[in-house]
């Protein structure tokens, strides 16, 4: 996938728990657990909006895109 | 009606299934065995030329309903275990996609037999009629279309669980 989900490191950043960030944007561990470890397919507007108010940070602090393909021509 | 529970039409469907099972089963034996005893028969009475002919006929019909009960064993196996995950709640899997493009297959078998003894049969005097109906074929491609609209409604969702 080459959209990266970084909500491990801010998280980190911030000094908060899963648990705690679960609570205060009410979404549940089991569905922020998905988007930190990657398995996530798609997120909602609404879900992101609280995360970003809550962590106080930007949506492209969390979502990443990894240019794959990019990195490949570069390379050669 | 309900979709699911009791006195809905999936728990009404599966309880006639269940009983289908029980007799295709009795069926399905009857013939195994019908089908091992009979070239038995033939061999012993091997020397009496014309019973040996009948014995060959015989033996096509009931090969000729062994596989027609078989492919019905299958199907009707294949569709309790669709029903199955619909009363756990879980009926948009890959797995049931896969099932429903195996009835599919055994459907195409079964007809495909059909013909095929109905063939065979004209070498010897079995009663097997070749007999095909357009309506048996648009029924298997309505199963292979559903197959279809199960992978995708599994690809939905499993979309949908992984959205948070």
């Amino acid at each position: 996938m080459t959209i990266s989900v970084k909500l491990d490191r801010v998280l980190l950043d911030r000094g908060m728990s899963l648990t705690e960030l679960s609570e205060r944007v009410g979404v549940t561990i089991a569905n922020l657990s998905i988007l930190k470890t990657g398995k996530a397919k798609a997120i909602r507007f609404s879900t992101l909006e609280a995360i970003c108010q809550e962590l106080k940070c930007q949506p492209g602090d969390i979502l990443f895109f990894d240019d794959e393909d990019a990195v490949a021509d570069a390379a050669e | 009606m309900r979709a699911i529970g009791k006195g809905s039409l999936a728990s009404i469907l599966a309880v006639g299934l269940h009983i289908t099972r029980i007799i295709l089963w009795i069926a399905f034996i009857g013939l195994s065995i019908a089908l091992v005893v009979v070239p038995l028969g033939s061999i012993i009475s091997i020397g009496a030329g014309s019973e040996a002919i009948a014995g060959v006929d015989n033996y096509l019909e009931i090969a000729h309903q062994f596989v027609s009960f078989g492919v019905m064993l299958f199907v009707v196996t294949r569709l309790l275990e669709i029903l199955k995950t619909l009363r756990f709640g879980t009926p948009f899997v890959k797995e049931n996609a896969d099932r429903f493009r195996t009835v599919g297959y055994a459907l195409l078998i079964g007809e495909g037999a059909k013909i095929a003894f109905g063939f065979l049969s004209l070498l010897t005097d079995a009663d097997i009629e070749i007999d095909t109906q357009v309506i048996t074929w648009l029924a298997i491609v309505a199963v292979f279309v559903l197959a279809e609209v199960f992978r995708e409604g599994a690809r939905m969702k499993e979309e949908q669980d992984l959205t948070v």
